[in-house]
C-alpha cells in the first residue's frame, strides 16, 4: 500500500512535466518482461537508464533502453515489480506491473 | 411557376422534418492513464444527439480500431442493446462492444453503419463515425486519416480537450479536402456527467452549423463539457435502390470529442 501511495505520488509529481514528458510501459508474455520507453509524439528513449524495483523496494535490475526504446528481461517471481525510467534531464516516470498482470 | 411553387414546398417540407441524425460513437472513456480501467466501453448509436431520439441501427457493416497503424476488426465482439430517449415510447437498437487497451498509443475507433432509409428526405444516410483514445502517454496517430470514404482529420489534439477550447478539423472525401463543406455540431445531451438536460431555445441551437474554409478547414469552440459530434455530409457518388429506384446517399464524416470544465 505504502509503495502505491508513493508511486501514485511520483506519478502525480511527474505528469505537469510536458514538453519532454517521458514513458514507460511493459507486460509480461512467455516469462518475459517486456518495457517500453517513449515520448508523447512517440519516439523512443534512446538509452534510457531503466531500474527495476520489487514490492519490498529493493531494486532487482538495472538495463538501458535500446534504439526502439525497448528493454527485456526474465520475469522475476516476485509480486509486483515497479519500473523506472531515467531519460536524463529530469526526465523520469514509472510503471506499476502488477503480478495478476503477469498471469494473461 | 407550379414546378417552382411545389420545389419551394417540397423543399420547405424536407427542410422541417430533417432533424440532424448522427453516427454516435462514444467510449467509456477517452484518455486511460495507468490508474483507469484499462477495458473501455463503447457504444454505437444512430441519434439525435442533442433531442435524444434514438434511431433503429442495424448491425454495422464496420467495427475496427487503428493504432499505431495497425487495423483490428471488431465487428465479432459487438453485441446489440434497447434504449431509448424519455420522450419516447419504444425501445430502439444499438451496438455496445468492451475493448481492452493493451498497448500505449492512439486508438482511432471508427465505425461504418449500414445505410439507413429516410423517407423523409428520400435517401439513404450512411455515417462514418469516428472517435479517438488516448492510451498511456503516447500520443501519435490522432491526426492520421483511417481511409474512410470521407471523415474528418483533427487538426486540434482529440482529447485534453477543456470547454470552451476550440476544435478544429478539416473535411476529407476519398482523401481529398472539401472545399467550403458544410459541418453539423451538436452536443449530445446523454454525456455522462451532464447535470442539467439542455433544451435549446430554438430550432437553430439544436444543430450549429459552420462552413469550412477552401481547404475544408473548420474550427468551433465547445461551449459545455461533455461529448460533441461534428459531422460533415456529401452526396455520394453511387445510388442505393429503394424499392426497385435508385436513391442518393447521404455520406457523413462524424468525429466526436470530449470537453471537460477548468476547474
Amino acid at each position: 500500500m505504502k509503495l502505491l501511495l508513493v508511486a501514485l505520488l511520483l506519478f502525480c509529481s511527474s505528469s505537469p512535466v510536458l514538453a519532454h514528458k517521458v514513458n514507460i510501459f511493459a507486460y509480461v508474455e512467455g516469462g518475459v518482461v517486456y518495457s517500453e520507453s517513449y515520448f508523447p509524439d512517440g519516439r523512443p528513449v534512446v538509452e534510457g537508464k531503466v531500474r527495476v524495483i520489487d514490492s519490498h523496494e529493493q531494486l532487482l535490475l538495472e538495463g538501458q533502453t535500446d534504439p526502439a526504446g525497448l528493454f527485456q528481461f526474465e520475469a522475476p517471481d516476485r509480486g509486483d515489480l515497479m519500473l523506472e525510467i531515467d531519460a536524463g534531464m529530469g526526465h523520469k516516470n514509472k510503471f506499476l506491473l502488477k503480478k495478476a498482470a503477469s498471469k494473461e | 411557376m407550379r414546378i417552382i411553387l411545389l420545389c419551394l414546398l417540397l423543399s420547405l417540407l424536407v427542410a422541417s422534418t430533417s432533424f440532424a441524425h448522427f453516427g454516435v460513437i462514444i467510449p467509456s472513456d477517452d484518455i486511460v492513464s495507468q490508474s483507469d480501467p484499462q477495458t473501455l466501453s463503447l457504444q454505437l448509436k444512430f441519434i439525435h444527439p442533442m433531442e435524444q431520439h434514438y434511431m433503429e441501427m442495424a448491425k454495422p457493416e464496420a467495427f475496427a480500431v487503428v493504432s499505431r497503424g495497425q487495423v483490428t476488426d471488431l465487428l465479432g465482439a459487438i453485441v446489440a442493446r434497447r434504449g431509448r430517449s424519455a420522450g419516447q415510447d419504444r425501445d430502439f437498437t444499438y451496438w455496445a462492444s468492451d475493448y481492452r487497451i493493451r498497448k500505449p498509443g492512439d486508438y482511432t475507433f471508427y465505425v461504418v453503419p449500414q445505410p439507413y432509409w429516410e423517407p423523409a428526405e428520400d435517401l439513404f444516410i450512411v455515417h462514418y463515425a469516428k472517435v479517438c483514445v488516448s492510451a498511456l502517454g503516447r500520443e501519435d496517430g490522432w491526426d492520421q486519416p483511417v481511409g474512410l470514404e470521407t471523415e474528418i482529420i483533427p487538426l486540434t489534439r482529440p482529447y485534453g480537450l477543456w470547454t470552451n477550447n476550440l476544435f478544429s478539423g478539416q473535411v476529407l472525401l476519398k482523401g481529398q479536402p472539401v472545399p467550403h463543406a458544410e459541418i453539423e455540431v451538436e452536443y449530445l445531451n446523454e454525456s455522462v456527467g451532464n447535470s442539467t438536460i439542455i433544451t435549446p431555445p430554438a430550432d437553430p441551437y439544436v444543430t450549429q452549423v459552420i462552413k469550412a474554409d477552401v481547404n475544408g478547414v473548420f474550427h468551433y469552440a465547445m461551449p459545455r463539457s461533455g461529448w460533441w459530434g461534428f459531422s460533415a455530409l456529401s452526396q455520394a457518388d453511387w445510388t442505393l435502390p429503394h424499392q426497385g429506384v435508385e436513391k442518393s446517399v447521404e455520406i457523413g464524416a462524424v468525429y466526436w470529442v470530449h470537453t471537460r470544465d477548468m476547474r
